[in-house]
């Protein structure tokens, strides 16, 4: 049990305690309290909803701005741009727009507002470095007015799955841009999609009413507001007494309130509990270039990998809200259904590599030494997510069992992601960009300083790897970008470098009566404008 | 005591440089770079050499530290903290508003704990060793070493929940600090109350107490005046009690949801973001030391001895 559930029992029991008489009925409180609207429960502010920078929430930008198109299970669809085409050498695509799209105050939404918010991202190119369409952009044309061109200095496959992200290619009306430009703050959040947003008031709630000129049709759920809940214990009494009734995975993937609580709430009958597929893998990374580490030997990386009793995990840690990961990409990534090396739980097969990688137990038959070196390392994980602490402790006793020492240590989540730009670590928890954004955001982050390059640079085969990942994200050739990506799942699975642990996905707990509840091909957003109450 | 006040006026100003030199000095300890620590505050996806660089110039990172230093201080002084790393809005327009939640949530839970300090130290020494006294200690005992935030979620889940009486977080109306305020309360009122009950029961057995008595005067009268006399010293307690609970509410604020200076500073550290930390500091550090000459000063108004000490 981790320390949220511990006190939500302890919760519980005083409660008990307390609650000597009376009857009460928390489930009908609920009911009665809030109808056509959603109130979910945030645990962190929305924060600048300026739709071309990086601090906004999210869901919340997800509500009120669009992007040219969508990305569906289908393949990519029609957004704001009803059709396309694109040049037989791949560089240029044109987009014909929809005519009926009107930005929230009223101004229309036509080519020269695109080349406008286009044009603004692309002067902050800096900020956009992730996202390889931006350094590949060379111009946007206006064709007429409802015709634009976006040119590349080279063809570029992942485009369109670009420019379907929640940021930075969306559209924000012409009039709250400062002269011309978003990079240094906006005059207003007007933007097309179908909630307009209303309120602010900072660590307190944002509401977001329906924007009933919608070209999609006016939403059924009228207003939505995102109120701050920093503590999952008192999302949990609000949403018994019905002042919030709404809550979903953050932008991180970690759910507001804990496990146990949400199945307390369901059990009382109002509340439903909906998850998406998978959306992203969980994982250990572990750091191939630290040369005087035992973690770059790859028989030490692959005992690990077989030392994870991924079933108990998933049941015990996770009470089966996610699933057993056994690959870096889930099979319904794209591409990723790749034949690979199958790697169970197996320590007695983990136990045998290490001896024959000449790491030896010595006389008391605990620890491995090979050169009189000890078999130790080091995990670091975030120390605000209760599930990484509790999943490091259990593969630090698995590991011990089989002589590998691991020194577990718990640190905020900018310095683990310091460690991981700057090569300080052996291993580290992590995770996959998720659906969309992978494999091409993943796999490009492979060769990126600030991401997984010293991950990948000390194994073999690494040259051919960059090679490979250069070559499949300007492949025209469908086959080819095939075999190149099995090419570098292969490879990357093969070292053993990225150690996948579980499933994530979307979590939403929501009133019982709610319907619609669907999720987009992304763990950052949610469809809130298809939900209805019956 | 004119003379008193400005020579401890005085006295606080180098203090407070200090203060405001080892608060500056918080950016230079982090072992990361202040422009990445921006960057990554603002959830930049890829950071980059040259956006580090570009990042560094835009701050002035690569001034000398002196005259940076020499320039946050002159900017502080009127009121300027600079800008939030995260949001990018000026420190002053997310700290004056958390400053003000916090401060209203401390004066009216400070009112009260004095208000019930007062009623109960004295009581309980004037029942010294009876059952009200021991019943009263055993009590406070039991509240006082409850962690907050479990007493917290019991009340809310009692009266807001089971009984709908109030709401269960946020600021929307006076009903909202009901609970809040009762929880602060219930913490500091069970340490005050023994400070005023133990100097209460060092002055009843006083030879002025006991002259009193020979001499007839009504019990009322003497009670009085052995109060006025016990409070000299609760004062300076009083006193720091207010800016203790300032710098104390992280707790309280995260359960409730309270949009006050304690949840904006867990969020600034969680984030590294080092203006707002620096204000926060800069902020709780001066309210430490004006109360504490304030109280200087009320002791000394009461105690003329105290005046020469300087």
């Amino acid at each position: 049990m981790n320390r949220k559930s511990v006190k939500i029992w302890m919760l519980m029991i005083s409660i008990a305690l307390l609650a000597g008489c009376g009857e009460t009925t928390q489930g009908s409180k609920a009911e009665s309290a809030i109808r056509d609207e959603i109130i979910y429960a945030t645990a962190k502010d929305i924060h600048d909803m300026n739709p071309h920078l990086y601090t906004g929430s999210m869901p919340a930008q997800g509500m009120v701005y669009e992007s040219l198109v969508e990305n569906t299970k289908e393949g990519i669809k029609p957004l704001l741009a009803e059709s396309w085409d694109i040049s037989e050498d791949g560089t240029t695509y044109t987009f014909h727009l929809r005519k009926d799209v009107k930005f929230h105050d009223g101004e229309p939404f036509n080519a020269e507002a695109v080349k406008l918010n286009i044009d603004a991202v692309q002067h902050n190119a800096e900020k956009h470095a992730w996202i390889k369409l931006s350094t590949k952009i060379k111009n946007v044309k206006v064709v007429d007015a409802y015709t634009v061109q976006l040119v590349l200095s080279e063809a570029y496959y992942p485009a369109l799955v670009e420019l379907s992200m929640t940021r930075p290619y969306v559209f924000l009306s012409p009039k709250d841009f400062i002269q011309g430009e978003t990079k240094d703050g906006v005059n207003g959040h007007h933007g097309t999609g179908p909630y307009q947003f209303t309120e602010h008031k900072i660590d307190e709630y944002a509401t977001f009413t329906a924007n009933e000129e919608y070209w999609g049709g006016p939403p059924k759920i009228k207003k939505i507001t995102a109120k701050v809940l920093p503590a999952g214990e008192t999302t949990f009494l609000a949403m018994q007494k019905g002042e919030v009734n709404f809550v979903f995975t953050d932008d991180r993937g970690a759910d507001s309130i804990d496990v146990q609580a949400m199945n307390q709430l369901v059990d009382a009958g109002t509340y439903q509990l909906v998850r998406s597929e998978a959306m992203n893998t969980k994982m250990m990374v572990a750091n191939s270039s630290k040369s005087e580490s035992p973690v770059s030997e790859t028989a030490v990386r692959e005992a690990i990998w077989h030392t994870i009793d991924r079933e108990t995990i998933s049941k015990d840690i996770f009470e089966g809200t996610e699933t057993e990961a056994n690959t870096l990409f889930s099979s319904n990534v794209n591409y990723a259904d790749v034949e690979l090396k199958e790697r169970g739980y197996d320590p007695g097969r983990a136990e045998q590599m290490l001896e024959e990688a000449g790491w030896k137990k010595e006389s008391d038959g605990k620890a491995r030494f090979k050169a009189g070196k000890e078999l130790a390392m080091k995990l670091y994980y975030d120390s605000n997510s209760s599930s990484q602490k509790t999943q490091a402790e259990f593969i630090q006793n698995a590991v011990k069992g089989i002589g590998i020492k691991l020194d577990i240590i718990g640190e905020e989540s900018s310095s683990i992601a310091n460690r991981r730009s700057t090569g300080d670590y052996e291993l580290l928890f992590n995770q996959t960009w998720g659906l969309a954004y992978d494999p091409q955001s993943t796999i490009s982050a492979f060769t990126s300083e600030a991401s997984y390059l010293h991950t990948t640079k000390g194994i073999a085969q690494a040259d051919h790897l960059y090679e490979h990942i250069q070559e499949v994200m300007v492949s025209k050739d469908e086959e080819t970008r095939k075999s190149l990506y099995a090419e570098i799942m292969r490879t990357v699975h093969d070292e053993a470098v990225f150690i996948p642990i579980s499933s994530g996905s979307v979590t939403v707990l929501a009133p019982k009566d709610l319907k619609g509840i669907t999720f987009k091909q992304t763990q950052f957003e949610l469809p809130f404008e298809q939900m209805y109450f019956e | 005591m004119g003379s008193y006040i400005v020579k401890r006026l005085l006295l606080s100003v180098p203090i407070l440089l200090i203060i405001s030199f080892l608060t500056f000095l918080l950016i230079n300890l982090s072992p990361m770079d202040p422009a990445e620590v921006v960057l990554r505050a603002q959830e930049v996806p890829e950071i980059t050499e040259e956006l580090i660089a570009q990042t560094r110039e835009e701050l002035g990172l690569n001034q000398p530290f002196l005259k940076q230093y020499a320039d946050w201080v002159m900017a502080c002084l009127r009121l300027d903290f600079g800008e939030s790393y995260v949001t990018g809005q000026t420190v002053w327009s997310l700290i004056s508003p958390a400053f003000l939640n916090t401060l209203k949530l401390t004066m009216v839970s400070s009112t009260i704990i004095i208000i019930m300090s007062v009623i109960l130290g004295v009581a309980c020494a004037l029942n010294e060793g009876r059952i009200w006294d021991r019943s009263v200690r055993g009590v406070s005992f039991f509240l006082t070493a409850m962690p907050s935030y479990w007493l917290a979620s019991i009340l809310i889940w009692y009266f807001s929940v089971r009984l709908d009486l109030l709401p269960t977080s946020g600021m929307d109306s006076y009903q909202s600090y009901i609970l809040p305020v009762t929880v602060i309360s219930v913490s500091y009122v069970g340490i005050y109350f023994r400070n005023v009950r133990s100097s209460m029961l060092n002055h009843l057995h006083e030879e002025y107490v006991v002259y009193g008595r020979a001499c007839g005067l009504p019990e009322k009268k003497i009670t009085m005046r052995i109060l006025r006399n016990s409070l000299q010293v609760a004062v300076s307690i009083f006193c720091m009690a207010i800016p203790i609970i300032l710098g104390s509410t992280v707790v309280i604020e995260n359960v409730f949801a309270w949009p006050g200076l304690g949840r904006l500073s867990v969020k600034s550290i969680l984030s590294r973001d080092f203006p707002v930390i620096q204000a926060y500091v800069l902020i709780l550090a001066v309210a430490f030391v004006l109360f504490n000459t304030l109280s200087d000063m009320i002791n000394a108004a009461l105690n003329p001895k105290l005046r020469k000490e300087i």
